[in-house]
């Protein structure tokens, strides 16, 4: 039974068309998948449905008759539930008043029911209890919080609702794999009770796994709707890219280096907050692998490398010298590079336009002391194009770009002047398949420069597919280290889940 | 490395301890500062001057938590002083007309909420529904508001009847009415802590775009911040009149900054999204308190102002390096 059908929905912002043409059909009990390119127009068809963004033209009919969502306290009444790419968190906020935020419960009607809102969010906490970590309670504030945290705060905010139309707009982009295993369990429960939910997602063995039915969107436009028992990654990924079927295949492994004598980075027991007593070595031209499940320590080591939080004992040596690692600042300086996938907040410069957030490494390494626009934007040209960004100009604001497409612009700031050392913190969260693959193959392509590189991700292939080696990470400690032939899926598996 | 790991718990429990109570650095500046005064003249610490002191900054701390209401939602007030003023003549000039008799008093004062609420919903409309600039808007605002009060009251002076300043300053069972006003003043906001326009309030000063798209209404709810901030300024006006006892159309505003620095020093951020009205009543204290010490140092009087700012700045330093130490 359909329940909610979208047809020829548009949406311009000025000059950009941001959807052209949006079908959709969305029956009760289905998981619901939506795929595209970055900036294809899946968020913009999403919040068209919750009310966010009004669309310009095109019919949407909930249970048979037209509606105008008008709002998204409209779309709330409706039965619409979202989870927003971006989030739609309140930082200072608890847990418990984010779960709630959209409609807390009073007592006395003017008061806020703290018990209630209290029982009411631990139901929803509850649910991911496993897997979420021991720091995500009722009381914490979101700020605090861990960016899969985060993500899973805004997972239970959209569940919350218990509207009978939920959807996902890239809900897995920061979850490993047993948070991503709980979240489709949850799926599966709501799909039995007849709740209709759309997923996003830019990893192709999360559709094939929880998904009914696949719909396609290419430039803004629907290309077509199959069931997913019937199809195959490939002819997806050709629906995906239409005539251009240029799509770099990942290669099964990389090509193994030799470990490099020559050591670029060495850390030697390092300890902080998350980690402790943790040493290896990169070479120039490898590009090392942290792996494991989320949290066990491999972004707050990075973080401690490019000086954004202070370790507490152990050294670091970079070419050698002992390196002095006390900001972002000095880290930068001295060649480090650092990509965060939390661009929200360590990435983004928001409401400042696509060349300031483009330059600004260039701007302070070169100690630039008056911007000229023009020559920054010969600088910053090349490096856009070399990840394929989609943007409509340099002087629009970051805003204005889709999720995957912001997230080029944070990696494309240390392609103009190259670093010695490149940190990436689960770098490609939300960048589409075929971007993904132009990214690596770019990787790849510094490392064979000269580049020492260190690579964190939350996915699994990203890691078997790049990593000349991987350091398993459990309980802020390296567990193993899986090298060669070693490297298997299974091996990956095995010692991320291992007791520490 | 033991002693820097305890280093470290000692710090996560002051980080936790702040963003609990953002307002202790501001508490301890207080200490500091009463001990100060003891210091320079014993006799300040007397319950006569505790309580001359209080009925002095009550207005202040009514504007600082009128203040602190817009400033959770991001936004900011530069009318809370001209609303104070045009509360502060209209209730005079009613209570004249009206005899000045106990319920003239009272139905003046009624009328003077009514007005401090209507001047906070006209900022409101104009910031929040016209989505214009807020400092810039209510810059414009407060001075139509002190227009409004040169017409009702064009010089200074007319005098406040004398059950009204008697009952302000005066005391009941042995205690000060300004410390009856002060525990209805804390009951208050204890209740409006709870209440959910507050957290609706700091979880709009937190990120517009999200709380929209949560399914807030923006616009309502920055509006009500404004009606509050309109009702405490009227409130504030009330004990400006117990204090001077007349009228005067330009009595508040060179309290408006007063109250927005209150709210920083108390420990609010005007970015929105985080603060206590607890902290900027105990900074509008603390700003009394430097003007008293100021006063007791026996500071020639053409340095007064020199001196009261250097303190100022110096809190406020004081306390960004304690929030800092503990964010950190
Ligand atoms: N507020 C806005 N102002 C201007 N342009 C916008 C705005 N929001 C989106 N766009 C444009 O609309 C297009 C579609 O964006 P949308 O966010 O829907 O893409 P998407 O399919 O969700 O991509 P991604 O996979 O990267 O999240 C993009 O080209 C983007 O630049
Ligand atoms: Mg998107």
């Amino acid at each position: 039974m359909t329940k909610l059908k979208l047809s020829g929905v548009s949406k311009a912002y000025g000059a950009t068309l941001a959807l052209r043409r949006g079908d959709l059909e969305l029956d009760s009990g289905e998981v619901h998948v939506l795929i595209g390119a970055n900036g294809s127009g899946k968020s913009t068809l999403c919040k068209i449905v919750a009310g966010s963004v009004r669309p310009d033209a095109g019919e949407v009919l909930l249970d048979g008759r037209a509606v105008t969502v008008s709002g998204p306290r409209a779309a709330q009444a409706l039965g619409i539930g979202i989870f927003y790419q971006e989030l739609s968190l309140a930082d200072h906020r608890s847990v418990a008043e984010n779960i709630c935020l959209p409609d807390l419960p009073r007592q006395n009607g003017l008061f806020i029911d703290r018990t209630a809102l209290r029982a009411e969010a631990e139901r929803y906490i509850a649910l991911f209890e496993t897997v979420a970590g021991a720091a995500l309670q009722a009381d914490t504030i979101v700020g605090d919080l861990r960016a899969d945290q985060r993500q899973l705060v805004e997972i239970m905010k959209a569940l919350a609702t218990e509207a009978p139309i939920l959807i996902f707009d890239e809900p897995t982009s920061a979850l490993d794999r047993a948070q991503v295993d709980r979240f489709f369990e949850i799926l599966r429960d709501l799909k039995s009770k007849g709740r209709s939910i759309v997923f996003i997602s830019h990893r192709m063995d999360e559709i094939f796994a929880i998904g009914d039915r696949v719909t396609v969107i290419r430039d803004g436009e629907t290309v077509g709707t199959t069931t997913i028992s019937e199809t195959s990654p490939d002819a997806v990924i050709h629906m995906m890219v239409g005539e251009q079927e240029t799509l770099a295949t990942p290669q099964a492994a990389p090509p193994i280096h030799a470990p490099s004598t020559d050591i670029a980075l060495k850390v030697e027991g390092l300890t902080g907050a998350g980690f402790h007593e943790v040493s290896f070595a990169v070479g120039r031209g490898e590009i090392l692998g942290l792996g494991g499940l989320h949290g066990q320590g491999q972004s707050a080591i990075l973080k401690a490398l490019f000086g954004a939080v202070a370790p507490r004992s152990g050294e670091v040596k970079l070419a050698g010298e002992r390196l002095r690692i006390d900001s972002p600042r000095s880290a930068i300086a001295q060649g480090l590079a650092y990509v965060s996938g939390d661009r929200g907040r360590d990435g983004v410069i928001s409401g400042r336009p696509i060349l300031e957030n483009v330059t600004p490494i260039h701007a302070l390494r070169n100690r630039l002391l008056l911007a000229r626009p023009g020559r920054l934007a010969e600088k910053a040209l090349p490096a856009l194009k070399a990840l394929n960004t989609k943007f409509a100009g340099l002087s629009h604001s970051i805003g204005s770009l889709s999720g995957g497409n912001q997230q080029k612009i944070v990696i494309a700031r240390w392609l103009i002047d190259k670093p010695d050392i490149l940190l990436l913190d689960d770098p490609t969260k939300g960048i589409d398949l075929s971007a993904k693959a132009d990214l690596f193959a770019l990787i790849r392509e510094l490392a064979a420069e000269g580049l020492a590189i260190v690579l964190y991700s939350s996915e699994d292939a990203e890691l078997l597919n790049n990593a000349d080696r991987i350091l398993v990470f459990n309980g802020g400690s390296v567990s193993r280290e899986l090298s060669g032939a070693e490297r298997t899926r299974y091996n990956l598996y095995q010692a991320a889940y291992e007791a520490a | 490395m033991t002693t820097n790991a305890s280093l470290t718990a000692h710090d996560s429990g002051l980080r936790r301890l702040l963003g609990r109570f953002p307002f202790l650095p501001a508490l301890f500046i207080l200490a500091v500062l009463l001990i100060l005064n003891g210091i320079f003249e014993p006799n300040s610490l007397s319950f006569r001057s505790l309580t001359g002191l209080v009925r002095t900054y009550m207005a202040l701390m009514l504007l600082a938590v009128a203040q602190t209401y817009v400033v959770y939602a991001a936004d900011i007030d530069l009318s809370v002083g001209a609303i104070a003023s045009l509360v502060n003549v209209t209730i005079i000039v009613l209570m004249q007309h009206m005899g000045g008799g106990g319920l003239s008093v009272l139905a003046a004062l009624g009328v003077g909420v009514l007005v401090g609420l209507a001047c906070g919903l006209v900022n409101g409309f104009v910031v929040a529904a016209l989505r214009l600039q807020a400092i810039v808007a209510t810059f414009a605002t407060s001075i139509f508001f002190t227009g409004l009060a040169l017409v009702i009251l064009p010089v200074a002076g007319m005098p406040a009847p004398t059950v009204f300043w008697r009952t302000y300053g005066g005391s009941f069972f042995g205690i000060p009415f300004v410390f009856y006003a002060a525990a209805t003043l804390a009951i208050l906001l204890y209740l409006l802590a709870r209440t959910r326009l507050a957290t609706q309030l700091l979880a709009v000063g937190d990120g517009q775009q999200a709380a929209f798209q949560s399914g807030l209404p923006v616009t309502a709810i920055r509006i009500g911040g404004y009606a509050l901030c309109g009702v405490f300024a009227a409130l504030a006006a009330f004990c400006i009149t117990g204090d001077t006892a007349s009228g005067d159309p330009l009595v508040g505003a060179k309290m408006t900054l007063f109250s927005v620095a209150a709210v920083v020093l108390g420990g609010s951020a005007l970015s929105g999204g985080f603060g206590t009205v607890a902290g900027s009543v105990i900074a509008a204290l603390i700003i009394g308190l430097i003007n008293s010490l100021v006063f007791f140092a026996g500071t020639p009087s053409h340095w007064q102002n020199f001196v009261q700012g250097l303190a100022i700045l110096a809190a406020l330093m004081v306390g960004v390096l304690v929030s800092r130490r503990g964010r950190a």
